[in-house]
């Protein structure tokens, strides 16, 4: 389904990944351990597009989108969808706004239902007309997933999505996505430093070290 | 920041405001200071000459003629101003209304200046006598189709007709003075006349006049002769010349700069003296060489550039009856759209 | 605590009423008994330049809005050919006065400049007059004022978070769709605030209008006072002004709208590469628009100085230099200072209205053509003078008249609006909570403004600080009525000169000024770029 291969990637002087393959199935939750400064992020932005490498090809059902460290497809263009760390909900936007940006050129009545049904998906019922400032962290993370998921993207990546929340949110945040992941049988790729976060949330791990991945 | 910098700053700046207290100046003993709305490259060396011939020495400030007598009128009995100057008739004779000025009748003024250019109290005297007349293409036009400003309004001159704005004073006068000889009726059809013949929005300036001219936008305008001096001087073979207007009728329109000595004058004989120097023949040279105005003084002969335009009638309208009907011109141009 | 704020609210509150001094007395001016005058000029020229003024001021809102914040995204967001230079350079023509700039372009660009002269000549187009219509006045004011939607604009792209811009990308949106969904709206409050501040400006000139010959509402109080002599009238047109940027402020308040906008630190990662014929169109753009704006109206002030510098050169360019520079530095630091004291957080949370409201009014005088506003405060100083009289016998116009000091004041009445736009905007953007953890700290007061406060806001801070100190150093006509002897400016001189048509000796004094306010930006854009 998903094939990174041959990823090479440095900050400054210093190389983090080289010759870093990774591949994952169909419906899969994979995730991706890894300490800070380790490069599992840049890793998965390099999967979206947002930055470059030195080499490394990305392959996702059967197109390439990245080729020998160019870019063959633009982010926009890929049909992946990302959860950022700190969100990153448009704060000028209402909830119903920000999750059916992705989906603008439905009809206004697909696109409430869409936007109700996901809603419904992530427990948060009824607060299309809130301003994002108005809800706690969790319910942030919550929507930014429901975005995410409006135009049924082939691949999801988390980048460190639960980092920002107090711990007793944090466990049954981490429950919650993962079954709604799986009941939309998302593939998905979560970046984190949290071992067991990563035990409690993903299928597959992967973890970063000396500059390859290991999967145990 | 630190407030390191930020004390630095206000002891900079407290001392600045210190000094600007103690900074007026008290017109000390002999000095002499001067408002005046002739710019300062036009004053400063008349001043400069008379402060080598006489050791007194002369402070001025420079600002729009407006401007200046409503602070001459704040200002009132604590003025440090001595003398005012001004460009226009009609500024004169409005300062003169606003009992800045006071009397000043020596022999001296009386003999150098024609009594036409003086206040007919002796508030102020004019100093240089300013014409505004036809300027034309010598390219596209016969000057013996010209003949008066009342004529530029037929319709011969439809789109070919470039005026200065009617907001500039030189304008305002012009039109009072038409006004005045040949009442506001004829007026108001000679207004319609030239609007309607404008080839091009009023022009800021009198040089953008004569550049529109050159380029052939329009074929005639009106300007003062001294704006001609100086695009004469710059570029002698501009394809412009000058017609004199009205000499059949009541001569061309003249305008006057001038000065008074104020009624608080601190050093009122010292003004006079200054006042009674710029009427000389000697500083009248200066005065029209500088900017090729005519000299006031009918003693001496122009600049050798004036002199080559020729000799032509005045209009010998008291020069008053500029100021007096200034507000009545205003009124008739923006009624009649002459912007 | 809370006595020594409201204690210090009183002195706010004094202090930004003692600013808003001529803004009171030109409204005073509706006290006084009507004239015909206003029947007058009913009749004759409030119906154009009611239209035109508005057209005017659509024309330029629009412009200004469209280029600066299109300039701002390009050099913040896409990585172009000569993007690290031309993102300073953008920012030069805020150094050239905006008269200046509108006798250089009708020199160039008028029927008789030599862009049509060689049009007519080699191609036979007709020659027009680009004084006819209003397009050519609303690009002037766009090309000299955009600089202000770019400023604000620029910081508030640097600041806005990547992801926002990457959470659109990943959601599917092309470039386009990102910026005006996103970026634009995120920025909104600072290209509103600096579209206020051009509105305001382009309301009050006159020097741009008169040279066009374009009618707006500085004409007729031009004319009230200028043609009719009534200050009267005058005052009354002026207070309308002053009327119309008070609705002007209310709307960018409300421009501001419900969300919250705190935003995070600088990024330094370029959304989008622009790579091949694309950079290159880009940079054709943003070169083409530095050009027009700045290098050729530099080119063309240089050829001229050339032409006459030997006539035109003199020992009091010292003088010219020196006064312009010790009234420039004096009063932005005047400015900046009472700017930064009337826009601290603290005073946001005070929650008074009457303090929020007189801060406003303090703000207004940029409205007001700046003659009118030098005239307001002789008048104002005559009142008090009249009370000294009264008290103590005598007047106290001779000590204030033409002192550096009543000057100085017209200047913070007149530009406090800029300085405290910006020191306001960069105090908003301090989070409440800085200021609550610092006093858990135990931090007093004055050391809360000293170590938090003061070094947050420093940006918007310095950012004011060019602003007006450019600003000063090009003022006209305040400066031309209020200064002390001996303290022409720069700007005295060009004017002088110029109004006598002689733009290439203006040219001289126009081009110290440029090169001088040109300093002055790239000092700031230095202390700006570091605090990045």
């Amino acid at each position: 389904m998903l094939s990174v291969s041959n990823l090479s990637i440095s900050f400054d002087e210093s190389q983090v990944l080289e010759g870093f393959n990774l591949s994952v199935e169909s419906g899969d939750i994979f995730a991706l351990l890894g300490d800070s400064g380790s490069g599992k992020s840049s890793a998965l932005r390099f999967i979206a597009g947002l930055e470059n490498a030195m080499n490394g090809s990305v392959v996702l059902d059967g197109a390439d989108l990245s080729l020998n460290g160019v870019h063959s497809v633009k982010p926009e263009l890929r049909e992946i969808g990302m959860v950022f760390q700190d969100y990153a909900l448009f704060p000028h936007m209402t909830v119903f706004q920000n999750i059916s940006f992705g989906i603008d050129h439905l009809s206004k009545k697909s696109k409430t239902e869409k936007v109700a049904s996901l809603l419904e998906l992530i427990s948060l019922k009824g607060i299309e007309k809130k301003y994002p400032h108005q809800l706690s962290g969790g319910e942030q993370q919550r929507v930014s997933l429901a975005r995410a998921l409006a135009n049924s993207p082939k691949l999801l990546l988390l980048d460190e999505p639960f980092s920002s929340l107090d711990k007793s949110h944090r466990d049954e945040l981490v429950k919650d996505v993962r079954s709604i992941l799986k009941k939309q049988s998302v593939t998905s790729i979560l970046v984190t430093h949290d071992e067991a976060e990563a035990k409690a949330f993903a299928d597959k791990i992967g973890k970063i070290e000396k500059k390859q991945l290991f999967i145990n | 920041m630190n407030t390191k910098r930020l004390s630095v700053i206000s002891l900079a700046l407290s001392t600045v405001l210190m000094g600007s207290v103690t900074q007026i100046q008290a017109a000390s003993g002999d000095d002499i200071t001067v408002y005046s709305s002739r710019k300062e490259h036009l004053i400063q060396p008349l001043f400069e000459q008379f402060t080598k011939q006489t050791g007194i020495e002369v402070n001025y400030l420079t600002g729009s003629g407006g401007d200046l007598i409503e602070r001459l009128k704040l200002e009132g009995s604590n003025t440090p101003a001595d003398m005012f100057m001004t460009v226009d008739a009609g500024d004169l004779w409005y300062a003169g209304t606003q009992n800045i000025f006071q009397s000043v009748n020596t022999e001296t003024i009386k003999s150098n200046i024609p009594s036409y250019l003086r206040d007919p109290k002796g508030l102020w005297t004019g100093l240089s006598v300013r014409a505004r007349t036809i300027v034309y293409s010598k390219e596209r036009v016969n000057p013996s189709q010209l003949s008066t400003y009342s004529n530029l309004a037929s319709s011969n001159w439809n789109k070919k007709l470039c005026l200065r704005t009617s907001k500039k004073i030189y304008t305002k006068s012009l039109v009072a003075s038409i006004i005045h000889n040949q009442g506001e009726e004829k007026a108001s059809q000679v207004i319609s006349g030239w609007v309607n013949n404008l080839a091009a929005v009023p022009n800021a300036k009198d040089s953008h006049v004569m550049n529109a001219i050159i380029a052939g936008q329009c074929d005639v305008g009106l300007v003062n002769t001294y704006y001609y001096g100086q695009l004469i001087e710059k570029t002698p073979d501009a394809p412009v010349k000058l017609f004199w207007a009205n000499q059949e009728t009541t001569g061309v329109h003249v305008n006057v700069s001038g000065a008074g000595v104020t009624k608080h004058a601190s050093n009122p004989s010292g003004a006079t003296q200054l006042l009674e120097w710029l009427s000389s023949a000697e500083a009248q040279a200066i005065y029209g060489s500088l900017n090729k105005e005519y000299p006031a003084n009918q003693n001496i002969d122009s600049d050798e550039i004036v002199s080559s335009w020729g000799s032509f009638t005045q209009d010998k309208m008291n020069l008053s009856i500029a100021g007096i009907l200034q507000a009545d011109a205003v009124k008739l141009m923006q009624r009649l759209g002459y912007k | 605590m809370k006595e020594i704020l409201i204690k210090s609210n009183i002195w706010v509150g004094a202090l930004a009423l003692a600013i808003a001094l001529p803004i009171f007395v030109v409204g005073s001016a509706w006290l006084l008994p009507g004239t015909d005058l206003w029947s007058h000029f009913a009749q004759t020229l409030l119906p154009e330049l009611v239209s035109s003024t508005l057209i005017l001021l659509i024309g330029v809102g629009i412009g200004v809005s469209v280029l600066g914040t299109v300039l701002a995204y390009l050099v913040v967001m896409v990585d172009f050919p000569g993007r690290a230079w031309l993102e300073w350079a953008l920012f030069l023509p805020f150094a050239i006065p905006a008269y200046v700039l509108a006798f250089v372009y009708l020199g160039v660009f008028d029927y008789s400049g030599y862009v049509q002269v060689w049009l007519r000549e080699y191609l036979g187009i007709p020659g027009f007059d680009i004084r006819s219509g209003h397009w050519a006045i609303i690009l002037t004011f766009v090309l000299v004022f955009y600089p202000y939607v770019y400023m604000m604009a620029r910081a508030s792209f640097k600041r806005q978070k990547i992801q926002m811009i990457e959470a659109g990308k990943m959601l599917g949106a092309k470039p386009l769709r990102v910026f005006w969904r996103i970026s634009v709206p995120l920025a909104r409050p600072a290209i509103a605030a600096g579209l206020l501040v051009t509105l305001m400006e382009t309301l009050a000139d006159f020097g741009v209008v008169s040279l066009f010959n374009y009618s707006t509402f500085t004409t007729a109080i031009y004319s009230a006072w200028g043609d009719f002599r009534s200050i009267e009238v005058a005052a009354q047109l002026a207070s309308l002004l002053v009327v119309v940027s008070f609705f002007l402020i209310y709307f960018e308040r409300k421009a501001r709208g419900k969300a919250k906008y705190y935003s995070s630190d600088v990024s330094n990662i370029k959304a989008y590469y622009a790579k091949g014929l694309t950079g290159w169109l880009i940079f054709l753009f943003v070169f083409g628009v530095f050009m027009l704006s700045f290098a050729m109206p530099l080119l063309q002030i240089l050829i001229w100085s050339v032409e006459v510098f030997t006539l035109e050169w003199s020992d009091r360019y010292f003088d010219y230099f020196a006064s312009s520079g010790i009234l420039t530095i004096s009063a932005t630091a005047l400015i900046v200072v009472i700017a930064t004291i009337l826009a601290l957080p603290s005073r946001r949370k005070s929650e008074s209205k009457t303090l929020q409201l007189l801060i406003r009014f303090s703000t207004l005088g940029y409205a007001l053509p700046g003659s009118v506003m030098a005239v307001g405060l002789l008048y104002g100083v005559q009142n008090i003078s009249l009370i000294s009289i009264y008290f103590a016998g005598s007047s106290i116009n001779h000590i204030l008249f033409g002192s550096v000091a009543l000057l100085l004041f017209a200047y913070v009445s007149r530009f406090m609006a800029i300085a405290y736009n910006s020191t306001s905007a960069s105090s908003e953007q301090i989070k409440p909570v800085y200021g609550q953890s610092a006093k858990l700290l135990g931090a007093s007061r004055l050391r809360l403004i000293q170590k938090v406060y003061l070094p947050m806001m420093m940006p918007g801070i310095l950012a004011g600080g060019l602003l007006v100190a450019v600003d000063v150093m090009k003022e006209l006509p305040a400066t031309y009525l209020l200064r002390p002897f001996g303290w022409d400016t720069l700007a005295i001189r060009v004017f002088e000169l110029s109004s006598e048509g002689l733009y290439e000796r203006a040219a001289i004094p126009a081009l110290i000024m440029v090169v001088f306010g040109a300093i002055i930006m790239l000092i700031f854009n230095k202390l700006d770029s570091e605090k990045y």
